[in-house]
């Protein structure tokens, strides 16, 4: 059901832009500036939990990095900042040194110390709590707070991401006193944090009040009030932006950003997503187990028409497994080549005999999944490949993934959470990791070797030859690298952030005054 | 009023049937719907973990036991704690239901004030150009897919006509774009059977005869004809109630208004059964009251029904 509506709001949208509705805006929201002190976001899902280390739904996550502020902090350009800890320093291979900033206050007047700190990491991974977060922190071996600015963590094995991990979620940091005296539940409907944003009121599924942190460390955001609303479906968010009645919305789909763009007074603005899309396979199954057909299946892919076509342009065609925009990623490596004779000529090579090869694709899983699956089965079927494409649904995908039983490929969006290539290709297609269908010693010894060395030179060069490995083998076949897109009024000057973090702090969010 | 103990001891039985055979259905169509612990847990979870999450909820014991359970709870209105918001199901689902109720009910008046007056002028003025467009206005209203008409309202009337808000819940100019959408199956239908049992009923010998004694038309049409169309107007009245609860997942899901029928589809897709449940339960119940109420004035409109 969710299906047909989806394509018919799609429909129904479209029949807006055609006509002369789509320029029709009233008079009041054509403004370059504004006076105003409130800024309005509206995302396409709801907010669920506050509590920091029970999410990691980009949903929750946007706005808990804004009650809530992490050791250190990644900022729209894809580089590491200080956060709550001024500098970090690593004392031989396994200890952190933290000096911690000091006379910054949770929002109930407490005082941050490195008393917090321990303890919120320590939350993370507390078998009591039950954190949806366990699993980030799991390099600790120990955090101690000799004096209430210095915080010392020790790793098992050396750790080069530590600071990475410090930056995104799980690494909140909450109020030690504060939590313990009102208990979990409590502490999630009315959260407290030392973040640009105080929390004011919480209506599930409508709106999220929080109000501009005056006494914020980092400087008072540029509004008093931020409200975040929840609009699901794509064509009434957009309305509402082109009415005015919001700021910025989230999730614009490439689809709308003409009626986005054509509105004399808002305007479009995307990061490259910190990560791909990406046909997951499953190695085991033969004929997919033959090195031989996934270079086949990879060189009959025309992404950049489907750059082009599906996603009018907001996307790149990717190099291999590492994200534009990670450590590591090589801008000399060419872009996934488009060859359908030479795929031909590798399959003929390969014995392939017409096997059927599935596509499991889902809908709306991530975005454009299956009209990306149907243009890839007409590009296979041309090379002579025989290819079924099974829809799935959501729950489906999310059993056989546990399972790891599915037939053939299916779709995956890895993220690269620490703009690190360990935190997405080693993370994901490692040796137990959630999408281990194919092994290679090779591979394993450098993913293993580069995850717990703090030698920079030493890893660029595993990534490198894993890189090699990689698009030998295509344990997953990278289609593109999207833009994360939205619609902003041409009054707010903000860079969305590759991570889906939505960072609104004073030197990233402003109203354009007249 | 002989004979109307019996009646609503009869009737108040069929509707406690009707509530088990619902929950029952409910909870084998969740379970038979696929597993809920993967969808709760980050993808890297280790197998312990999966095992330990459906100890805690009682997912690892027989069917039949869980069953049992299940039954024991809801009587004392326990449906569990949800999955996904990791609370009694009942606390969430409550903090849902005045948003579905504003809008379910105003809909609901609305379409009955417009549609009934509708109904009745087209059968009087019969194939007159009032008939012909108000009944051509009930065949878009009936024919009109709801999200369809929601989108269409929001582009024409919030976006163009600048008349309303596009989206949200706030003051009553949040309410009348989603209303109007929900409502517009239910006025179309209700003007249309209005029409249809007026016209039946005047054609009765007892309209001629009041005619022919010399009533005013406005006594015959209320007192004879109106009384006389009312249980079938009455019935499909009702039954739409129904049709509007269904209608409100996908009202409440365009116009991003925070009700239960949002929360139910959310909660399918994750797999929450105690708050699927919970709503499946509670929208039956309003569904069964309204129904009983109904069968209530029928009795005593039509002393007929109490007799069968």
């Amino acid at each position: 059901m969710a299906v047909t509506r989806r394509e018919l709001l799609k429909g129904a949208a479209a029949l807006g832009a055609a006509g002369a509705l789509s320029h029709a805006v009233p008079g009041a929201a054509q403004a370059q500036t504004t006076q105003k002190k409130e800024l309005v976001v509206a995302q396409g899902g709801d907010i669920s939990k506050l509590d920091p280390h029970f999410s990691t739904s980009s949903n929750d996550i946007r706005w808990s990095f804004n009650i809530f502020d992490n050791l250190t902090s990644r900022h729209p350009d894809g580089k590491l900042y200080p956060g709550l800890a001024l500098e970090s320093k690593l004392q031989g291979q396994t200890t952190w040194v933290l000096k911690l900033r000091q006379g910054v206050k949770f929002h109930n007047g407490d005082p941050f110390t490195s008393a917090d700190a321990k303890f919120s990491l320590e939350r993370t991974y507390d078998a009591n709590v039950k954190t949806m977060v366990a699993t980030v922190f799991t390099t600790i071996d120990r955090i101690d707070a000799p004096d209430p600015y210095t915080l010392v963590i020790t790793t098992k094995k050396p750790d080069p991401l530590l600071p990475a991990r410090l930056a995104f979620y799980g690494g909140q940091i909450v109020p030690k006193k504060y939590l313990e005296s009102v208990g979990n539940d409590a502490f999630n409907a009315k959260p407290v944090g030392t973040g640009p944003t105080r929390f004011l009121s919480w209506v599930k599924d409508d709106r999220l009040t929080l109000e501009g942190n005056p006494d914020y460390w980092g400087g008072k955001p540029d509004f008093d009030r931020l409200i975040v609303r929840s609009i699901p479906e794509t064509a009434p968010r957009v309305a509402a932006l082109l009415k005015g009645e919001v700021d910025i919305i989230t999730q614009l789909p490439p689809d709308q950003e003409d009626r986005v763009r054509a509105n004399a007074a808002t305007r479009v603005d995307g990061a490259l997503y910190a990560g791909l899309y990406v046909l997951a396979v499953n190695s085991k199954r033969p004929p997919l187990d033959n090195p031989l057909v996934k270079q086949a299946l990879s060189l009959a892919i025309d992404r950049e028409l489907i750059v082009k076509e599906l996603w009018k342009g907001r996307g790149i065609v990717p190099s291999g497994p590492i994200a534009k925009g990670d450590n590591f990623f090589d801008p000399k490596l060419p872009p996934l080549a488009y060859n359908p004779s030479e795929a031909k000529e590798r399959l003929k090579k390969s014995g392939y005999k017409g096997e059927e090869i599935f596509i499991e694709t889902t809908v709306a899983y991530v975005s454009q999944d299956k009209a990306m699956s149907e243009a890839i089965a007409a590009m296979w079927k041309d090379v002579g490949v025989n290819v079924k494409v099974e829809v799935i649904e959501y729950s489906v995908r999310a059993q056989k993934n546990r399972e790891k039983s599915f037939k053939g490929m299916y779709w995956s969006d890895p993220t690269s959470t620490l703009a690190d290539p360990d935190g997405m290709m080693w993370r994901l297609l490692g040796p137990g990791g959630p999408q281990d269908y194919w092994r290679e010693s090779k591979f394993d010894e450098m993913g293993a070797a580069a995850r717990f060395s703090v030698d920079e030179k030493f890893r660029a060069e595993a990534y490198s030859q894993m890189t090699k490995v990689f698009l030998e083998h295509f344990p997953w076949l990278p289609v593109i690298q999207p833009y994360e897109d939205y619609g902003l009024q041409k009054y707010v000057e903000w860079t969305p952030n590759p991570n889906q973090q939505f960072e609104i702090r004073r030197f990233n969010f402003k109203f354009r005054r007249a | 009023m002989r004979g109307l103990l019996p009646f609503v001891v009869q009737r108040l039985f069929r509707a406690l049937i009707a509530l088990w055979l619902v929950s029952t259905v409910v909870f084998v169509v969740m379970r038979l719907s696929g597993d809920p612990v993967p969808l709760l847990l980050p993808p890297d979870a280790p197998i312990s973990e999966m095992e330990r999450v459906r100890r805690e909820l009682g997912l690892d014991r027989p069917l039949p036991v869980q069953y049992a359970v299940f039954l024991g709870n809801t009587l004392k209105l326990d449906f569990g704690r949800s999955l996904h918001f990791r609370q009694p199901a009942f606390t969430v689902v409550r903090g849902y239901i005045a948003a579905t109720l504003e809008l379910g009910l105003t809909a609901f008046f609305l379409a009955a004030l417009v549609a009934v007056p509708i109904g009745l002028l087209s059968a009087m003025k019969r194939n007159s150009v009032l008939d012909h467009a108000a009944m051509g206005f009930a065949l878009i209203g009936q024919a009109a897919p709801t999200f369809f008409l929601g989108i269409l309202f929001i582009l024409l009337l919030s976006l163009k006509a600048d008349l309303f808000p596009t989206s949200g819940r706030g003051g009553w100019q949040h309410l009348v774009l989603p209303a109007l959408t929900l409502g517009a199956f239910t006025m179309a239908s209700i003007a249309r059977l209005t029409r249809s049992a007026v016209l039946e009923v005047l054609r009765a010998d007892y309209i001629r005869t009041a005619r022919a004694k010399g009533l005013g038309e406005m006594i015959v049409v209320a007192k004879h004809t109106l009384r006389n169309a009312a249980i079938p107007i009455l019935t499909i009245t009702a039954l739409q109630f129904g049709t509007l609860l269904g209608g409100a997942v996908v009202t409440e899901t365009v116009f991003s208004w925070p009700g239960i029928g949002r929360l139910a589809v959310q909660s399918i897709y994750n797999r929450d059964y105690p708050v699927v449940q919970c709503t499946v339960f509670l929208a039956a119940v309003m569904f069964i009251i309204i129904n009983f109420a109904v069968d209530l004035l029928y009795g005593f409109l039509d002393p007929r029904a109490r007799a069968s």
